[in-house]
């Protein structure tokens, strides 16, 4: 019993704590590349603090019912995560919240947010077919869906799924809300849709978004540590490298139109993908 | 006992339908379909209750049944012959007199022959999946067309009321739909499968405006297509085996040297024209112009059924053959084909349709794959789907009522109109998407057992990613502002309140409780008597081999958060209002902005269709084409 609430408060604590961390050290490493200092490593939380202490205006009240929900989704997927669940009902899960905060989206009618919230779920479009071939990949390596197997496994996965680790590069990309794919909610809100998704989200809800979002963060690398699952050092290096990876490319990339995510994306995903389960599986 | 049951079950519907054309009268008429619906339901569950047994042929009175059955098929043809000619449909004429002429030859070369110790009827875990589907959702949706049709009929302004023919019709449709679950001799199977077909031609064409009559009429002819693959198939059995008992066929199994393989693809070819899978669509699609019950009942929840029932039925014989290989990478186009176009579409009912055939195709691939893991994934999609699909049908018929439009555009704020159904319209879309939901427990047991099969799981991921769109962006519009606090249910007749929330209520119920019906009801459909059962059940959590969904655990804190939510949501509605970001320029009236020269512009934003990729215009051509490639190969491989 104690384990189990060890491991809960391990999934709760996570989030917020790995997340805002990385959103912190993301936010010096891009000003460093863009030539400037940037703001302390605990600006995320800062923030949030801040928006929390706002007062509480909605257009509609479902908007908080939905943030609340996606909230509650994320950090169940994550605590599903750590408690080693099964992986594709842990993909399901974050699916939910990601359907949720687009739902609270559309339920404003600022044709900002509403193009913001058709985005999103063309990025959601995106990107589930290949977080799902992800976890079909793992399954196919060792046999199981259950993390707690795949911890087990003795080899790196990523030598043996390599085109498949490229493919979640994609997910990892477009789920961090990264350039070239932040189409849904553009980074910098000077730009043609506002903050898309996040338009008509203020204060404390768009705070706990924000909160959202860091324990969406922490399942996405943790999803990629688990390519190479040999160890915690392992494990938190692969996250590291590919989290940087991303950073760097968010740097140099420009933002793409829908189309031409949708086209590239699932064109060279789902290639990428079919190309190494076929050359392990039916070769 | 169970011979009792099973007589009831099959002549009451049958005999309250009679009941319906004497009764003239509403109130009376109203009450015999309420407590026909009442005792067909009491009787489903009675026969699960029991343990499984049947109805031989001794106790049916021998050869006077055969000839009864002969004589209604005869009958049935030669109704369908006076249709084809009465609306000059060349093809309904030609297809009838096919059928004629292939039982007629049988009759004429091998009788079939039913020795009196044979099974006519038997209810087997199978069929009692199917009997539960039938008697209770079927009763709640003809209870919610009692006001839908007496709303319906002062819509168009009948003289004389249409509505006792109607009820007729749905309640010896349900009589069919038991009989054809519950024969185990497939040329009475045959009998209840054209029985249906003829249901659905009348109830498809039932307001008699000449677009309802055009397509029931292609209803029929793309039908019969189905009923002669399936007088052939009899034929080719009885000329390679000395008996149509299903049962002794499973036990027999097919040699190569036999018909019977043949037979089988075209017993299957008639299940996918009867689900409306591609390029057979276009049947199902017309028939939206039904009265919304219908289209809830016959072409959602039950007679697309029957093609999986079919399947099932089927799929011991058909196991590691190239039949079912090519059935499982069909279904998975069909499930992504069929969503594609779902995306294209704005009408409510159509999204419905189209959802319908995707999610069926999902089921032949699982049948088609046709491991124990993938038949469980099949009989929960085939249980859950019937009643979350009776639901959305439902609200949309009542939307529809009211709104006077199908299409998701003009649904945008519903909820300050008629609050409680849209609630229970987003409710059903969460079933059909989410988890802990029974439809996505079914998507999971499908996944994971179709993992092992490259191409199959490629179709179905990127199905599965299509399918969330279309929902998603049809809840999320449905709760679009503005809102009206404090919530006041709109009013609706009883008979549609009693509808529409024993189905919510049941589906989420039914979806906790779902570990539980897998000891109960579903391990006994795939092979009775095997030896080790898929999952196994502790905690309400289901465990196989590969994976484990802890489903009702996830549904108590599925029911937390809903709350935490729903006092979320309540809080929000007390605090300042505010109106949607509009740059700062927004006037007093909602969604207008001050626009060049100071004038108010009316802002506004619709769905993203995508109609340049999934627009129907563009996309069916080449997907059916694609359909009736797969088709030929799955044929073909059998010869």
């Amino acid at each position: 019993m104690n384990h189990a609430l060890i491991i809960l408060g391990i999934g709760l604590v996570a989030g917020p704590l790995l997340g805002g961390l990385a959103g912190g050290l993301d936010r010096i490493v891009t000003a460093r590349l863009q030539a400037r200092t940037g703001p302390p490593v605990w600006q995320p939380y800062y923030d949030v603090i801040k928006l929390m202490a706002k007062e509480l205006v909605v257009v509609n009240g479902w908007q908080a019912f939905c943030v609340y929900s996606y909230l509650f989704a994320s950090m169940l997927a994550l605590i599903l995560f750590v408690m080693q669940s099964d992986l594709l009902l842990i993909l399901f899960t974050q699916a939910l919240g990601a359907v949720f905060l687009a739902m609270g989206a559309l339920a404003s009618t600022s044709p900002y947010s509403q193009v913001g919230a058709h985005r999103e779920l063309l990025q959601i479009l995106t990107y589930e077919p290949l977080l799902f071939l992800v976890g079909v990949g793992i399954f196919l390596e060792t046999g199981s869906f259950k993390i707690s197997v795949v911890m087990q496994w003795k080899d790196p996965l990523i030598l043996k799924l390599p085109l498949l680790f490229a493919a979640l590069g994609y997910v990892m990309i477009i789920k961090l809300r990264k350039s070239p794919f932040d189409l849904a909610a553009s980074h910098h809100a000077h730009q043609e849709l506002v903050r898309g998704v996040f338009t008509d989200f203020s204060g404390p809800l768009l705070g706990m978004i924000e909160i959202g979002h860091w324990y969406d963060t922490v399942l996405i690398l943790g999803i990629c540590s688990l390519f190479w699952a040999t160890g915690p050092v392992p494990m938190a290096a692969l996250a590291a490298a590919a989290y940087a990876t991303i950073i760097l490319i968010d740097n140099a990339a420009a933002r793409l139109n829908w189309r031409w995510m949708l086209g590239h994306v699932w064109a060279m995903g789902l290639a990428l993908a079919l190309v190494n389960l076929i050359c392990r599986h039916q070769g | 006992m169970v011979a009792l049951i099973i007589t009831f079950i099959l002549l009451l519907p049958v005999a309250a339908a009679a009941g319906c054309l004497i009764v003239r009268r509403d109130n009376l008429g109203n009450g015999v379909i309420l407590i026909t619906g009442l005792a067909l339901a009491a009787a489903a569950l009675m026969m699960v209750s029991i343990a499984p047994a049947g109805l031989t042929a001794a106790e049916l009175g021998g050869r006077t049944f055969e000839g009864v059955i002969l004589a209604a098929d005869m009958g049935l043809l030669i109704i369908f012959l006076y249709y084809g000619r009465r609306y000059k449909s060349r093809a309904v004429l030609f297809l009838s007199t096919a059928q004629m002429l292939l039982l007629g030859g049988v009759e004429w070369l091998r009788p079939p022959w039913v020795p009196f110790d044979a099974m006519v009827f038997q209810a087997d875990g199978l069929a009692r999946v199917m009997l539960l589907i039938i008697n209770l959702v079927g009763p709640l949706i003809c209870c919610h067309a009692i006001a839908y049709m007496r709303n319906h009929e002062r819509h168009l302004k009948l003289e004389k009321s249409a509505q006792p023919r109607f009820f007729f019709v749905m309640l010896v449709f349900l009589g069919a739909m038991n009989g054809l679950v519950l024969s185990n001799q497939l040329h009475h199977l045959y009998f209840f499968f054209e029985l249906t077909t003829l249901c659905s031609f009348l109830l498809i064409g039932h307001d008699k405006t000449p677009t309802a009559v055009d397509h029931a009429v292609r209803a029929l002819w793309v039908n019969s297509i189905g009923g002669t693959a399936f007088a052939l198939a009899l034929v080719l059995i009885r000329v390679s085996k000395d008996t149509l008992d299903l049962q002794r066929l499973l036990t027999q199994g097919h040699s190569p040297a036999d018909l019977l393989l043949p037979a089988l693809a075209l017993l299957c070819l008639a299940a996918l024209v009867k689900s409306a899978q591609f390029p057979f669509q276009r049947w199902l699609l017309g028939a939206m112009v039904a009265p919304t019950p219908v289209s809830a009942l016959l072409h959602a929840s039950t007679m697309v059924k029957v093609g999986i029932y079919l399947m099932l039925r089927l799929a011991p014989m058909i196991q590691g053959t190239f039949l079912s290989r090519c059935t499982a990478v069909y279904g998975g186009f069909v499930f992504l084909a069929a969503a594609a176009l779902a995306v294209g579409q704005s009408n409510g009912k159509k999204v419905l349709a189209y959802s319908t055939i995707s999610n069926l195709g999902l089921i032949f691939a699982c049948v088609g794959l046709n491991t124990p893991p993938a038949l469980t994934a099949a009989v929960y999609l085939l249980l859950f789907h019937a009643v979350t699909k009776a639901l959305l049908f439902l609200c949309v018929g009542t939307i529809e009522q009211h709104i006077h439009s199908r299409d998701i555009e003009d649904m945008r704020g519903l909820y300050a109109v008629m609050p409680a159904t849209a609630l229970m319209t987003v409710a059903g879309v969460l079933m059909m998407i989410m988890p802990p939901f029974g439809v996505l427990l079914g998507k999971w047991m499908a996944m994971e057992s179709a993992a092992t099969d490259i191409p199959v799981i490629m179709l179905v991921v990127a199905g599965s990613a299509l399918t969330v769109m279309y929902w998603a962006r049809w809840a999320g519009l449905l709760m679009s502002e503005p809102v009206v606090v404090p919530f006041r249910p709109e009013r609706m007749p009883m008979s549609t309140w009693a509808a529409l929330s024993v189905l919510c209520a049941g589906g989420a119920g039914l979806s906790a409780a779902a570990p539980w019906l897998y000891d109960l009801l579903v391990s006994a459909v795939i092979a009775p008597g095997s030896l080790l059962p898929v999952y196994t059940v502790h905690w309400g959590i289901m465990e196989s081999a590969a994976g484990r969904f802890a489903v009702f655990p996830l549904s108590l804190l599925a029911v937390s958060g809903c709350l935490v939510s729903v006092l979320a949501f309540r809080h929000a509605n007390r605090g300042r209002a505010v109106s949607p970001y509009l740059c700062g320029e927004q006037t007093a009236e909602p969604c207008v902005f001050n626009g060049p020269m100071d004038q108010p512009v009316k802002a506004g934003a619709k769905n993203y269709y995508l109609t340049s990729i999934f627009g129907e215009e563009r996309l069916t051509v080449w997907l059916n084409s694609a359909a009736a490639v797969l088709l030929i190969l799955l044929l073909g491989g059998t010869l």
